[in-house]
């Protein structure tokens, strides 16, 4: 435990794991199942779990112990990764002009539309009410969505880990989603809806398909926490939660 | 060739980079903590806001903090490792309603994605649609007038 509650712990694991991931999706021929983020968060939860029976205490434990202080020193780069996403957004500028009021409608209506269909899916599924409340505000980035989701009496944790399984699944699933439903033929639209679903890490995806949907995407990001931040309360409070 | 080196001879040195991102997400955070705390926004969305303002007003140029945004952005899947892990903090959770939880959060990114990307698409088509009639009845007056 001592050796191991050191940062350089956390780096090391988890560039092992991610490492690992990349070599096996391109063994694989880029099986979905097989994305490097799914599988380094697996095999990582795996190993922090095996460590916890070898040493016999508790996987949160020895997550907060041993895992955070290294995990958090990568997390922190999110922020300033999140803020470069200005550069694609202001050289696709000329869209953004040109098509404000579409993409304020969309993502309005969209987002609005979203909650309606994932309140029925999660009643469908039997989830509790403090479940459904944890459910709503996930197109908002982690920092909005879990203090919106404390606001409104969910559980802010369950809704961190559904920004995280979003983008986890964005990241796996994002080429397959948007073939099937045959997204990419409206740039505005895909880029959007990539960056309202996988967060950053649909931006970063969305990139990949084109400098227009880069730019939405993250337009998306920006825009969904300010609109969350004004629809999550008022629908909680329609639905009588 | 020539023109690959020009380019590189325009990109600013890394530290400078390195120096304005880190500018802006100390402005950033002092902002993020005045604002109150019932209508959060994040320091990374006041950043992004912050420096796309920065650009289109010409007071930092994209080269300045282009090539080193580009890198971090490749290297944005790596740095969601840490937040799948964190899972492992959560895994009482998951024991009491994991499944539904799974299936609720899958079934919500497909309907974030799909419902977001249709609903712009129909919104475009209105948008262009009303302004063609427009376009149209403009033309219909200016016909009218000149009887």
């Amino acid at each position: 435990m001592k050796y191991l509650a050191n940062p350089l712990f956390g780096v090391f694991l988890s560039l092992a794991v991610f490492l690992f991931g990349q070599w096996l999706f391109k063994k694989s021929n880029g099986f979905f199942l097989f994305q490097p983020l799914f599988v380094s968060m697996v095999l990582g939860i795996t190993i922090l779990i095996v460590i916890a029976k070898f040493l016999n205490t508790t996987t949160a434990q020895i997550y907060t112990q041993v895992y955070k202080p290294g995990g958090d020193i990568i997390f922190w780069f999110i922020t300033p990764a999140t803020i470069a996403f200005a550069v694609p957004l202001y050289k696709r500028n000329d869209i953004v002009k040109k098509n404000w009021l579409v993409i304020i409608l969309g993502l309005v209506f969209g987002t609005f539309i979203s909650m309606v269909l994932i309140t029925l899916v999660s009643k469908v599924v039997g989830l509790d009410n403090i479940g459904i409340k944890s459910m709503l505000s996930q197109s908002a980035t982690t920092a909005v969505a879990m203090p919106l989701t404390a606001s409104i009496g969910g559980n802010a944790s369950v809704t961190a880990m559904a920004c995280i399984i979003n983008a986890v699944v964005i990241y796996a699933l994002g080429k397959q989603l948007v073939d099937w439903f045959k997204l990419n033929s409206d740039p505005l639209g895909a880029g959007l809806g990539l960056g309202a679903s996988g967060h950053t890490i649909g931006s970063a995806f969305a990139l990949q398909l084109g400098s227009i949907q880069g730019a939405m995407a993250a337009v998306a990001v920006v825009a969904t926490a300010l609109v969350d931040n004004l629809l999550v309360p008022v629908f909680s409070h329609l639905i009588g939660l | 060739m020539q023109k690959k080196e020009t380019q590189k001879e325009k990109s600013a040195p890394l530290l400078v980079q390195m120096f304005i991102y880190a500018a802006i997400l100390f402005v950033s955070q002092i902002l993020s903590d005045l604002i109150p705390k019932s209508f959060p926004v994040p320091t990374p969305v006041i950043g992004l806001v912050l420096l796309y303002l920065l650009l289109t007003t010409h007071i930092v140029k994209v080269e300045w903090v282009d090539s080193f945004g580009s890198a971090l952005i490749s290297l944005i899947g790596f740095m969601f490792v840490p937040s799948g892990i964190s899972l492992a903090a959560n895994l009482k959770i998951m024991e009491q309603q994991g499944v539904q939880l799974i299936i609720v959060i899958i079934a919500a990114t497909v309907i974030l994605l799909v419902v977001t990307a249709y609903t712009t698409r129909f919104f475009s088509f209105l948008v262009n649609k009303i302004a063609k009639t427009q376009l149209h009845l403009n033309d219909h007056k200016k016909v009218g007038g000149a009887k």
